[in-house]
């Protein structure tokens, strides 16, 4: 009743003229939208209570969560925005502290920060990565650091060992292990190299070649004699397991050859289980 | 005749225009192939972040007691390293002394001690896996939340007392408060269960310690 051709005519031109001026304002429009009202509404600021000799990034992902620990049940007690600058403070196996401009720190996955850009100096806009722990690819060098349990013929064994990865392949290890038998308790100390033919197997076997000194006391109770030291040949095969990026579980099985200052040189079989980090 | 002379130019012509352009032609696409193809991008450099890491916990035990099994109980000294794998899991390597206490036997039979003083310093250290099961914030009144862990702990390690060794297995359980983020609270408790001969035959023993630390991230 009300649709009078007239009208109809005026709202016809205004609909033509809106697509119109929304097709121009869409063209004027082209540049993208970088910074949310709230992530430019601070500017430039920068907290008042920030530590010195922090790294700053821009926000290149569309939100971050920061968490109020460092872990994944956490509250998620803040979200930085696109485009939003934060400070790096430090980080905690894989996560890293992080402060925003006004002033509130919290915890961000490493994970989550796979879009972070440099914002100082000649590197600005350059992508900036957290360094992680751990192998990446299987050719990283690294320290990895061991425990591990052990049956020294019939002795129980606990080892520790540190290796150092040079390629894929190759790693030297140092090796200090205390077993504790019932006639007698030794000390070895050792340093290895070791070989990973195949190291992007899942189950990757290995073999051992190393030399060091074994410090034997027999328990007094039991014979009266002394302590006796002498120098060892290892050589060992075994097989590891990576559960995780940082983490792996590892057999092994290893003949000490005990050169002694007796008439026969001694051998003992040693079976070990234990796990190695990397860090 | 003169006709056919100019159809064969005209003819000859057409063919050598063809060949140049189709010659042209396939040198424009392999161009353009190139332009489709060519790993041209510029290779995007990332940097690593300058970044201090604190994966390390340093823990001094501010107050311990250990029990040894028919040996009374007292105090525990030590401390310990660990390593934090990842956001579950830490290794920890830890070192404690204390002094075993006079045998009920001793008291009792009033006869000439089983040890010797010397023989009564126990030192004993481990090598451990936790587990961090339990991660949470703890609530203390209205004013702070702060975060906490339970976790469970478990490895192998050596107890040296009365001139001899013994190997040790150690389960606990402990608590661990974050005053701050790189400052902590820790109550931990555990039992270390070894063999010794000390009463003529072997015997199992379960040695409970608890020890209140204090633990520093670096």
């Amino acid at each position: 009743m009300n649709c009078q051709p007239g009208k109809r005519i005026l709202s016809l031109g205004a609909l033509l003229g809106g697509l119109l001026l929304g097709g121009y304002a869409a063209a004027a429009q082209e540049a993208p939208v970088v910074d949310s009202f709230s992530a430019s509404q601070f500017g430039e600021r920068t907290p008042e209570d920030l530590p010195d000799d922090v790294e700053q990034v821009i926000n290149g992902a569309e939100f971050l969560n920061l968490y109020t620990g460092p872990g994944r049940g956490y509250v998620i007690d803040h979200v930085v925005e696109y485009g939003e600058q934060l400070w790096l403070l430090k980080r905690r196996t894989d996560w890293v502290k992080v402060m925003t401009r006004t002033g509130k720190t919290g915890w961000a996955k490493i994970a989550d920060l796979d879009a972070i850009f440099a914002v100082e100096g000649d590197a600005r806009g350059e992508q900036v990565a957290v360094p992680t722990p751990g192998i990446d690819g299987y050719s990283d060098r690294g320290l990895r650091l061991g425990f591990a349990y052990g049956d020294f013929e019939g002795a129980n064994a606990l080892g520790l060992s540190l290796g150092y990865r040079f390629t894929g392949n190759l790693s030297a290890e140092l090796r200090a292990a205390q077993t504790i038998g019932a006639y007698s308790d030794s000390q070895t100390y050792q340093v290895a190299l070791l070989h990973q033919p195949f190291p992007q197997w899942r189950l990757s076997p290995y073999f051992l070649l190393g030399t060091g000194i074994n410090i034997t006391s027999p328990n007094a109770t039991i014979v009266a004699t002394e302590d006796r030291q002498d120098t060892t040949m290892l050589t060992g095969i075994g097989v590891k397991t990576h559960l995780s990026r940082r983490f792996a579980l590892r057999a092994e099985v290893a003949n000490h050859y005990l050169l002694t200052s007796r008439e026969n040189n001694q051998e003992i079989v040693e079976w070990k289980l234990g796990f190695d980090v990397f860090m | 005749m003169e006709t056919r002379i100019r159809r064969i130019h005209v003819k000859l012509g057409c063919a050598l225009s063809i060949a140049g352009f189709s010659a042209f032609s396939v040198a424009q696409g392999d161009a353009t192939i190139d332009e489709i193809i060519s790993p041209d991008l510029e290779r995007r450099d990332i940097r690593e972040a300058k970044i201090d890491s604190e994966d390390f916990e340093f823990t001094a035990y501010l107050g311990g007691i250990m029990n040894v099994e028919d040996f009374g109980s007292n105090a525990l000294y030590g401390g310990s390293l660990a390593y934090h794998i990842n956001e579950d899991f830490f290794m920890e390597a830890a070192y404690g002394q204390t002094t075993l206490g006079e045998s009920s036997y001793e008291r009792l039979s009033g006869s000439a001690p089983l040890l010797t003083e010397e023989e009564r310093e126990l030192s004993m250290y481990n090598l451990s896996l936790a587990w961090n099961f339990l991660p949470g914030e703890i609530f203390i009144f209205d004013k702070w939340a702060l975060n906490s862990n339970l976790y469970l702990i478990g490895g192998v390690g050596n107890t040296s007392f009365a001139d001899e060794e013994h190997f040790t297995y150690n389960v606990g359980v402990g608590v661990r408060i974050l005053a701050k983020d790189w400052l902590a609270l820790r109550l931990d408790m555990r039992d270390h269960i070894f063999e010794h001969e000390i009463f003529g035959e072997p015997i199992t023993t379960n040695n409970l310690s608890t020890q209140l630390g204090v633990s520093i991230y670096f």
